[in-house]
């Protein structure tokens, strides 16, 4: 699948800081096909998170287009942005964003209701989704009652469960220790595999590196390389 | 579908959806009782006076004024024909006079007043003087107030001299004995007022058939050669007091309704900025930002409704037991007000009914504001726990 799901075109973003400008992002330009496993790779600052925020519709950059497919964000309503969110893009965050009152399953079914979905209807997706990463038995369970790895499992299955077009990781790995980076890393890379969705992580993570196909480095909000990795997909 | 999600996150919030309740529901119990006190102390008041003093009003001689005692003895004349015939529970003879006394040996001026033994319009604590024979033998039955024995240093028993002057203006003085103290209430009738039976005073004084008012149950129509001096008139005084008392209550009002804003709000601003980064990923999930303000804002209403809820399984036992033993207030015998027993509250639906509208909206509105605010901003600042500072 290498058709392109987005495109960024000259993006800029700048953040006012108090009484000075801080450009986040300085004109990048680039290409995220369907299916792609990569990664926006830099140093604390160098524009990887809003690059995604961006991505996602949580954010609107300051100059520059973004499309996703053939619609650009920028013209997208507030509304049109959450539909946008909603039913194309699920998100995977570093502190895992769980919501705390809801079980492993509900977590899970969530996105779905929000879909519009009966649970009953998507009770056994939701199982089988919670199964894939490993939690069946803890579907029960709050976010509280779970390790960080458990947690991050959950948060993959709810990014995924809805079959989205794009995947966005914000540091996934980076509130875990190596083992539990490596079991998430895998467990992606396996179901990028199956669901064929795009999945695009930011990261300073090298363990993260070694496993995408695609590699963008960020310096100072510019993208310094963009290039498809030796050994992508490899474990270490 | 929103329904079911406010109720999840709000019941499953435990604790800290229980301690965002209790805060507002004491807060409303607090409210009602103040309120609910305030009515009750303003009601005995007014009906204290009504009972020991005023009646439904003073049918008076012409030109007496309570206030001018120099002149209250030119100022008294026979009982009119239309009130002679009335039944002795819908009127009260009052002959007022002024003298002075002499306990233990310091002069004390003092407000005479003379009541008939019959009447059963006014609740006064005169039944030791009704024993008394009309015929006054070697000494005067007279009973006196708590505060003005208090005042005067004076018990049940006591004996001492009493001057007056008579009709013609001949002074005269004679002893009285203290047959009784008893507790008047009404400041109006005790501090400074000695009581005696209405036959005495007028033999007393050769002041035959005469009064300085006749109070009576209702108004009688106008009657020749008599003021009559309406409740309102006669409690002029007190309303003015309690109607400063009650704007004095309204500030408190106020300040306990910013106190219960201000405890709600903070309580609801603290649940929501804790919920930031949730509100925050239900924005990343896709839910749309009117959404989330109507999931946010039901949680409010549940909160609010629970309070109510709660207000009502401890507010209630809580009123009733209070109905019951009341708020004693004897220390406010040094007061001008016209309670000195137990305030009992007295609950105003209306004014019940207004104080949990106002909480109610204030709790919805407390959860609907903020959520609205983060919600116009950057979806970024919610995840980052940062829109609201």
């Amino acid at each position: 699948m290498d058709i392109n799901i987005i495109t960024l075109n000259q993006v800029s973003k700048v953040y006012k800081v108090g009484e000075e400008n801080f450009t986040a992002l300085h004109e990048v330009s680039l290409e995220i096909e369907g299916g792609a496993f990569m990664s926006f790779v830099g140093p604390s600052g160098s524009g990887k998170t809003t690059l995604l925020n961006l991505i996602g519709g949580l954010d609107v950059p300051t100059t520059g287009n973004i499309y996703f497919k053939e619609s650009g964000l920028s013209s997208m309503s507030r509304q049109e942005k959450a539909q946008y969110r909603r039913e194309n893009i699920g998100f995977i965050f570093q502190t895992y964003n769980l919501l705390p009152v809801y079980s492993v399953y509900e977590n899970v079914l969530f996105p779905l209701l929000l879909n519009g979905s009966k649970e009953k209807d998507v009770r056994d997706r939701v199982m089988d989704m919670v199964a894939k990463v490993g939690l069946s038995d803890q579907s029960k369970k709050r976010p509280s009652q779970l390790s960080g790895g458990q947690c991050q499992r959950v948060a993959i299955a709810r990014a995924l469960v809805k079959d989205p077009l794009l995947i966005l990781a914000d540091e996934p790995t980076a509130n875990l220790d190596t083992e539990n980076s490596l079991q998430i890393l895998e467990l992606m890379r396996e179901l990028n595999h199956q669901y064929q969705a795009a999945v695009v992580f930011s990261t300073h993570d090298e363990k993260v590196t070694r496993y995408v196909r695609r590699e963008v480095r960020l310096e100072d909000g510019r993208i310094k390389s963009d290039k498809n990795s030796m050994n992508g997909g490899s474990k270490e | 579908m929103n329904w079911d999600i406010a109720r999840k996150n709000f019941y499953r919030q435990g604790i800290r959806a229980f301690l965002n309740v209790l805060v507002t529901a004491l807060s409303i119990i607090a409210l009602i009782f103040m309120l609910s006190l305030l009515n009750g102390f303003q009601a005995q008041a007014t009906r204290n006076l009504v009972a020991t003093d005023v009646g439904g009003g003073h049918y008076r001689a012409p030109g007496f004024d309570i206030l001018s005692p120099m002149e209250w003895e030119d100022n008294t004349v026979r009982v009119p024909e239309p009130l002679l015939g009335l039944a002795e529970k819908n009127k009260a003879e009052v002959l007022v006079q002024q003298g002075q006394l002499y306990p233990n040996r310091r002069l004390y001026p003092v407000q005479i007043r003379g009541i008939s033994m019959d009447q059963s319009l006014l609740s006064l604590p005169l039944d030791n003087l009704k024993k008394y024979d009309e015929k006054i033998e070697d000494i005067v039955p007279a009973v006196i107030g708590v505060k003005m024995a208090e005042k005067s240093h004076l018990k049940k028993g006591d004996t001492l001299t009493l001057k007056w002057r008579d009709k013609s203006g001949a002074v005269d003085a004679r002893d009285i004995l203290i047959v009784d103290v008893g507790d008047m209430v009404n400041p109006r009738v005790d501090d400074g007022v000695v009581w005696l039976r209405l036959d005495h005073l007028r033999a007393m004084t050769d002041r035959k058939d005469e009064v300085s008012w006749v109070t009576v149950r209702d108004y009688k129509g106008p009657i020749d050669g008599f003021e009559f001096k309406s409740v309102e008139a006669l409690m002029a005084d007190l309303l003015a007091l309690l109607r400063q008392d009650r704007m004095n209550s309204k500030i408190l009002w106020s300040i306990l309704m910013i106190l219960v804003c201000t405890s709600v709000f903070n309580t609801q601003i603290l649940n929501i900025f804790k919920r930031q980064k949730e509100i925050g990923t239900l924005m990343a999930l896709g839910m749309d930002s009117n959404r989330i303000v109507r999931i946010f804002t039901l949680e409010g209403a549940l909160a609010a409704i629970w309070a109510l809820v709660v207000a009502a399984i401890l507010g209630v036992p809580f009123f009733i037991w209070f109905q019951g033993v009341g708020f004693d207030v004897t220390h406010l015998s040094e007061a001008s007000f016209p309670v000195r027993e137990t305030i009992f509250p007295d609950y105003q639906p209306k004014e019940i009914i207004y104080s949990l509208v106002i909480v109610f909206s204030l709790v919805v509105v407390a959860a609907w504001l903020p959520v609205k605010k983060i919600t116009r901003l950057d979806p970024t600042l919610a995840l980052r726990g940062r829109a609201i500072t």
